[in-house]
């Protein structure tokens, strides 16, 4: 297959880690070859947390710009910043709020030239509602793996969390997912 | 059958050490290198292995016990980050010399960037300066095989080695296939030889023409050891162009040739750049009409190229000479050196439009900051209110972010804003000028540092504040253990080492241990203590700020205030500039400061700070 790159990015504190963890373990679960780096140390004090992901038969931990087939933003404004990475007919999935002016109108522009689609999900509000406000995260990936189904289907990616989730927090995990899943039944979201 | 696991780089080379049956594992806690040991901690509890492991003091404390170890014919490892390796510089110098027994491997993790440190220095020079042999990985596959080779390396020629993985190596996740461990321990024994591990000048000048003729044994094993340099030069041709590539930068240069299908250009790589291959580099070299040197972080392989006419790097200023070196940098120098060798280029990186639509946003740059419920926010917000004037020296933590609340002047290395304090003393008092200076350390650079800058500054007389912001963790670094804490680094129980009594040991007359979270009382004791050390019997004032982190203990922390900001509040923006808290936000619906219910802490002690009282408590949760 050919190299799938995937950037996923957010602010510290909302789980970027968590969510890189669950993708990258469903793709050596289905056999892909997995690299992938993360941000550590002062940058997760609050600032721009970046994390790389790549499938396929390559050595270098990072995505290049130019290069990324999927861009995952945990933050609008965080998927903008990483705008450089995707590539012509690449795949943006991004937690928003914003209805209307979404995306905002250079990027719009800018995307439709390169041939990008651009998706926006309220992740925190259906974790919110779903009682973990923190889990944003995971709704934004189930969205996302039931929008795509390739590289890794919905249900295979919803295996791999139920497998690493810590006991406790398994269940909230699983229904957060889920209703990242149902989201993607429903035409444009957001 | 061989189980694959995803594991952080820094987890791939504890596997390398455990494989290598390493039975005594030190380190100082410091990104991109931290997660070495607990990595190694949880690989040994699975495999019921009896490894010592410990936490060091600091990180020269930590190669010395390893040293130890290693001359008891153990194998031993010792993990820091690249600027920990000054630290623990003056025990390499000597180790190197004496040599080892048991195997001893230095894995020391460069930054380039720099993301977490204060330097880009590269570790590989300090391998040069020691005389020691140093591995560098591209990969965290390639940094557990290595640390395997750096074993017997350091056993069949009785040197240390250094294993030199960049942040790259050490923050990727990489798929990881490994079978049962199986490692035979080694009982310990010292065979007395004081002409060796005590030797004197006289046997020193010996020992450095020992490890000269050893150096000179590994450069030759280096030129054949194919599995780490190697090249695919088709002999007798010539080539208009070449890549020498080493660590991380090979990584990239691996997969751009790839994706390009330019497998034809002749690479070298480079894995143990020193003691250097040069047969292997010169029949590179003379094969070559120019090569492009590309190494993290420094020019050392540029440097030990013989025939640098030919040579395009950072000298030539074909590289940049600072900054990491990330995919689309190399392929777009790449792509300028085919060009300029008369070459097809790589593909235009279509990525400037999108440089200039983000940079045209003008998005919030949000800058790291402490968290919510942060007991050093509020020590800040003390001093700051007691002590205005004051030259404000910091030291390496979490608490450097002070900065962001005006309150933290310098941070130079481990332990600085003592030794640095108490030389702003000198200098001003030298001119009969009463300056007054708060000093600001962590508890746990403390224990790493402190205390021989703060005999020095009792001994000297020096006269400043020395706040120590004791949160029971080493969190910077991911909430390691301090010596102060009783727990050791497998979780085992530890004898408690007391700050309180390590700074009296000090020499310090004036102690007192205060809670953060009351700033009033805290900008109380900070003005008493300012009246102290202008006493003529006077001297250094030591505060131990004491309130656990909280990410550390959580809701063992935290008071659980809930507060709310009423139409008290004014706007006049006091808490968002001298508070800081994440938590706290402008609301333009509002027309006002709100509080962000995500992320608040219920810490409460934003209560202190509105002048205006608008921030009330509106329930006890």
């Amino acid at each position: 297959m050919d190299t799938v790159n995937i950037v996923l990015c957010g602010l510290g504190g909302q789980g970027i880690l968590f969510m890189t963890k669950v993708l990258a373990q469903a793709g050596l679960d289905k056999g892909y070859k997995v690299i992938g780096a993360e941000t550590h140390g002062m940058a997760q004090r609050g600032g721009s947390v970046v994390s790389h992901l790549r499938f396929g038969e390559v050595e270098s931990s990072l995505v290049k710009t130019d290069s990324a087939l999927f861009l995952l933003a945990l933050e609008e404004n965080e998927g903008y910043r990483n705008l450089p990475f995707v590539s012509r007919g690449g795949r943006m999935y991004v937690n928003t709020e914003t209805r209307d002016d979404f995306p905002i109108g250079r990027v719009r522009d800018y995307l439709e030239k390169k041939g990008i689609l651009c998706r926006g999900l309220p992740a925190t509000r259906i974790a919110q509602e779903l009682g973990a406000p923190l889990s944003s995260n995971l709704a934004l990936l189930g969205f996302f793996a039931a929008m795509e189904g390739d590289p890794i289907r919905a249900g295979e990616m919803r295996s791999t969390l139920e497998r690493i989730s810590p006991g406790k927090f398994q269940e909230a995990n699983l229904r957060i997912f889920d209703a990242g899943v149902e989201r993607a039944g429903e035409g444009n979201p957001a | 059958m061989a189980k694959e696991e995803i594991l952080l780089g820094n987890g791939a080379i504890a596997l390398g050490l455990v494989e290598a049956g390493c039975q005594v594992v030190t380190s100082y806690p410091g990104t991109p290198s931290s997660e070495i040991l607990p990595e190694l901690i949880r690989m040994a509890k699975a495999e019921k292995l009896n490894t010592y492991v410990e936490w060091s003091t600091n990180e020269k404390v930590a190669l010395d016990n390893a040293f130890a170890a290693a001359i008891t014919g153990k194998r031993a490892a010792c993990c820091m980050k690249q600027v920990g390796l000054n630290v623990a510089a003056d025990s390499l110098m000597s180790a190197a010399y004496m040599g080892t027994v048991g195997g001893l491997v230095i894995i020391s993790c460069d930054d380039p960037g720099p993301h977490s440190s204060q330097t880009e220095q590269d570790t590989r020079f300090m391998a040069r300066l020691a005389k020691v042999p140093v591995l560098d990985p591209s990969t965290p596959q390639e940094a557990r095989e290595m640390a395997v080779t750096a074993f017997g390396l350091s056993e069949e020629f009785g040197i240390p080695v250094i294993l030199r993985p960049a942040i790259r190596v050490c923050h990727a996740r990489q798929a990881i296939a490994f079978e049962k461990i199986e490692t035979e321990g080694r009982k310990a024994s010292f065979k007395k030889d004081p002409g060796r591990w005590a030797a004197t000048p006289r046997f020193r000048l010996i020992l450095h023409g020992e490890l000269n003729r050893k150096l000179s044994k590994i450069a030759e094993r280096f030129e054949s050891l194919s599995r780490y340099n190697f090249h695919n030069l088709e002999p007798g041709k010539e080539y208009p162009f070449g890549i020498i590539a080493a660590g991380v930068p090979y990584s990239v240069v691996h997969d751009l040739l790839r994706e390009e299908r330019r497998k034809e250009l002749p690479v070298l790589k480079i894995g143990t750049p020193y003691p250097f291959p040069e047969k292997l580099a010169t029949e590179f070299m003379s094969a070559c009409k120019r090569v492009l040197v590309l190494e993290e972080t420094d020019t050392l392989i540029e440097y030990l190229l013989r025939d640098r006419q030919k040579v395009l790097g950072r000298l030539s200023g074909h590289v940049p000479a600072q900054g990491e070196l990330v995919p689309e940098v190399l392929h777009k120098l790449i792509s300028g050196a085919l060009v300029e060798a008369g070459l097809e280029p790589v593909r235009d990186l279509d990525d400037l439009e999108a440089s200039e639509i983000v940079k045209g946003l003008q998005l919030p740059v949000r800058k790291p900051t402490l968290c919510p419920g942060c007991p050093h926010r509020p020590a800040f917000f003390s001093i700051r209110k007691a002590r205005p004037k004051a030259i404000f020296t910091s030291d390496i933590g979490c608490y450097t972010l002070g900065l962001n609340l005006g309150v933290v002047d310098t941070c130079l290395d481990m332990g600085s804003a003592i030794t640095m304090a108490s030389g702003f003393y000198h200098s001003f008092a030298q001119d009969k000028i009463d300056q007054p200076i708060v000093a600001t350390i962590g508890d746990s650079t403390f224990f790493h540092s402190g205390t021989a800058g703060l005999i020095n500054s009792v001994y000297n007389g020096a006269r400043f504040i020395l706040v120590i912001l004791d949160n029971l963790t080493t969190a910077m670094t991911g909430m390691q253990p301090t010596p102060a804490l009783g727990i050791r680094a497998d979780g085992s129980p530890g004898k408690p080492v007391s700050l309180e009594r390590v700074v009296a040991g000090c020499g310090v007359d004036y102690i007192e241990v205060l809670d953060p979270y009351d700033t009033k009382a805290m900008t109380e004791s900070l003005k008493k203590a300012a009246e102290y050390i202008r006493e003529p019997e006077g001297g250094i004032a030591v505060l131990i700020a004491r309130h656990p982190c909280l990410i550390a203990y959580r809701d063992e922390a935290v008071p659980r205030k809930r507060v709310t900001i009423t139409d008290k509040c004014v706007q006049c923006n006091f808490c968002l500039e001298r508070f800081e808290c994440p938590a706290l936000y402008h609301d333009q619906a509002l027309g006002r400061t709100a509080i962000d219910r995500q992320i608040c802490s219920d810490c409460g002690v934003c209560l202190q700070i509105c002048p205006k009282g608008a921030i009330e408590e509106v329930e006890a949760l």
